[in-house]
């Protein structure tokens, strides 16, 4: 993995630096000087091997006669420079920096070739006058050679050749203008034309060559790039085909036949072929044949169209005859030019979720059904005995059936809660909006509530005037909030409490309260208050009823009217719990 | 408003345990007539001999359910006309709404109180034409 992710660094850097399109503008002027000043000293050893050669021959040809001395020195004089020439080499070479001083080298070699220029322009200056005409002829063609070799020599910059050469040239034309001969001064004004000729190819071959240079470093970079690419490129492939293989959902690439171009393990498994089964045969093989006619349609639909599609649950047939219900997605991939290449259809199996949705359902539904009915029989026939519709009971016989009939209720009220919770959570509970006016809602609520309260003692009480402003809620759901609010206020108010109703107009807003005078909720609580089956202490269910629900349903039924619940302490001890809806304009 | 006392009451429930629990509640707290039919098929049959002035229908019976029954009703003149009550514990607010839009006169969910079952009918009854 940490060469993946190494790849696709490096790609992204060489993808920052592709931008350009000129490719000689890649190649950096500092790198073309250092291969220049390469090449030069490279071709130093011949040069120099090639200047002794020439030298020897020379100082051999012309010792013949007089001036021995003369030539002894000349000769020496060559030496030193050769061998000066030589530690300019080894220097060079040994110089670990010699691609940052590249620009110094050039320069003691510019010295070097003036150096060696002026020790052959010596000889011409020296030899040639004082000899006889066959040794001046031998002169002036080593002359004219040396000078023509130092072309390819110093054809990497022209500007050493032209101060090399100059070196030469300058003596030699001096001495053949001043020789008194006639055919002399015209080689003398000849040589200065020579001279120039060659510089300019001098300064051509330098051209060829700095452009030869700059070429090859901005292909040297373009390579670079190019590598970089394809890292970038590869690392991408093996990205793609990891999540590809390694994933959990199965994946076919079909072409725009419908003939399966590639699956992944996953599919594989979902389906129980293998992938050589599958691969380039119509994916109509995992369509069940009542389906096919259907899954023609959709098909030249998508090719037509190219739109994605997502969530499309579709009956599939396994290898073993079962079929599993998969959600898909399909994808269809266009190329630049607008041509379709494949369609790539990611599929989930989703049989095991649409049982258990299936199953949920079936058990809300039995719970609703088969525990109300019975639940029916037991709070009926209690509450006849209840309200005396048999006449007296004895008094033991009474409290019997009064604990039975509140527990039954409890348990409808559970039953009722879990229901609500669910269809809440589910999404398959409607409100039904309506304008409802604040202070009717309020007094509705503590009449409804009044029996509750007689129970705990607790009497509920509207403070202040109550807002006739209006709010756009579900009038019945808004009533179960109260309840909830009301029956919780009594149930934990000391007996002979008032628990005190007051509505407030806050802009935009419209709040509700209910301030009660109980022992407040614990610090450790608080977090909790709203969530579900919680309640501060759990032996207040037993004694007083309740299903840990009912605030967990407030607050889901206010926040889908668009409102917000919440409580705060009260002054002087209890709590206020308090819900704000948005005000009707 | 029907100018005459809410009386005759014909409950169609297949559980005889709230058959027992409305009979008492209707007739002892809410001092009216009852006649119980506990299979669906011969409801019809029953109605058209003890001509009650209001029908309570279970929603959920084996055999035929309450909507069905209902259905069966509207089309026979005899009975076409009764106003029905269902009672049922598969309360969705949706099935309630359709049972209104069919013509039924109200719905009672379970578990009701019998002590307040009486009351109920008469505030229907009282609401009807």
């Amino acid at each position: 993995m940490s060469n993946l992710a190494n790849g696709i660094e490096t790609a992204a850097q060489g993808a920052a630096a592709s931008v350009s399109a000129e490719i000689r503008s890649h190649a950096d002027p500092a790198l073309v000087r250092a291969d220049r000043v390469e090449q030069l000293y490279s071709q130093l050893p011949l040069g120099l091997a090639a200047t002794v050669v020439i030298g020897v021959i020379a100082a051999i040809e012309l010792h013949e006669g007089r001036l021995i001395e003369l030539v002894l020195f000349w000769g020496t004089l060559l030496a030193v420079v050769v061998a000066l020439h030589g530690l300019l080499y080894l220097g060079y070479r040994k110089d670990k920096q010699r691609l940052e001083n590249s620009d110094q080298w050039l320069r003691w070699l510019g010295i070097g070739a003036f150096a060696a220029g002026a020790v052959w322009g010596f000889a011409a200056a020296v030899f040639f006058p004082s000899h006889a005409d066959e040794r001046q002829v031998f002169l002036a063609f080593l002359l004219a050679g040396v000078i023509s070799g130092g072309i390819p020599m110093y054809a990497a910059s022209w500007p050493i050749f032209a101060v090399y050469a100059a070196a030469i040239a300058v003596p030699f034309t001096y001495v053949l203008a001043t020789f008194g001969n006639r055919l002399f001064v015209e080689i003398a004004v000849l040589i200065p034309l020579f001279y120039a000729v060659s510089v300019a190819i001098a300064f051509r071959l330098n051209g060829v060559f700095v452009s030869g240079y700059r070429l090859r470093h901005a292909y040297q970079r373009q390579l670079v790039e190019l590598e970089q690419a394809r890292r970038q490129i590869e690392a991408s492939g093996r990205k793609l085909a990891l999540f590809f293989e390694r994933s959990p959902i199965a994946v076919l690439e079909l072409d725009p036949a419908g003939l399966i171009q590639e699956v992944n393990h996953a599919a594989e498994l979902l389906f129980g072929f293998a992938a050589a089964e599958l691969i380039g045969r119509s994916v109509k093989r995992l369509v069940l044949p009542k389906f096919q006619a259907d899954f023609d349609t959709q098909w030249a639909r998508l090719i037509a169209t190219r739109e994605p599609l997502a969530g499309i649950k579709v009956r599939n047939p396994r290898r073993d005859g079962l079929s599993i219900v998969c959600e898909w997605t399909v994808t269809p991939l266009v190329n630049r030019e607008g041509d379709l290449i494949s369609v790539v259809a990611q599929g989930r199996d989703v049989t095991a979720q649409l049982e258990a949705e299936r199953m949920k359902k079936e058990f809300t539904s039995t719970l609703s059904h088969e525990l109300r009915t019975p639940l029916t029989s037991i709070i009926g026939s209690l509450q006849l005995i209840n309200v005396g519709v048999l006449g007296e009971v004895p008094k033991d016989v009474a409290e019997l059936t009064q604990v039975a009939e509140r527990n039954g209720q409890r348990l409808l009220d559970l039953i009722n809660d879990i229901l609500d919770i669910e269809r809440i959570e589910s999404g398959k509970l409607t409100l039904h909006p309506e304008k409802i006016r604040m202070d009717e809602l309020v007094r509705e609520a503590i009449v409804l509530n009044k029996g509750f309260g007689e129970r705990f003692r607790v009497r509920f009480e509207a403070k202040g005037a109550l807002s006739h402003r209006e709010v756009t809620g579900d009038h019945k759901r808004l009533l179960q909030v109260m309840t909830n609010l009301l029956s919780n206020a009594a149930k934990f108010s000391p007996e002979g409490e008032v628990v005190e109703i007051t509505t407030e107009e806050i802009p935009s807003w419209l709040r509700v309260a209910v301030h009660d005078r109980g022992p407040g909720i614990p610090e450790a609580f608080r977090s909790r208050v709203f969530g579900r089956f919680n309640q501060a202490d759990s032996t207040t269910s037993r004694q007083k009823g309740g299903t840990g629900l009912g605030l967990a349903i407030c607050k889901r039924l206010i926040e889908m009217m668009h409102g917000r619940i919440g409580f705060e302490d009260r002054r002087g001890g209890g709590t206020t719990f308090w819900f704000e809806l948005p005000q009707h304009a | 408003m029907p100018d005459r006392a809410l009386q005759r009451i014909c409950y169609v429930e297949d559980d005889e345990d709230i058959q027992r629990i409305v009979r008492m509640s209707l007739e002892r707290v809410g001092k009216m007539t009852v006649e119980l039919v506990t299979d669906p098929n011969t409801a019809i049959g029953v109605m058209r001999e003890f001509k009650p002035d209001l029908v309570m229908l279970d929603w959920m019976m084996p055999g035929m359910d309450g909507p069905t029954l209902f259905r069966k009703m509207k089309q026979l003149p005899e009975v076409a006309s009764l106003p029905v009550v269902f009672i049922t514990a598969k309360a969705t607010q949706r099935d309630m709404e359709e049972l209104l839009a069919l013509g039924a006169a109200g719905t009672i969910s379970k578990p009701f109180s019998p002590k307040d079952l009486p009351e109920q009918l008469r505030a229907i009854w009282s609401k009807l034409p």
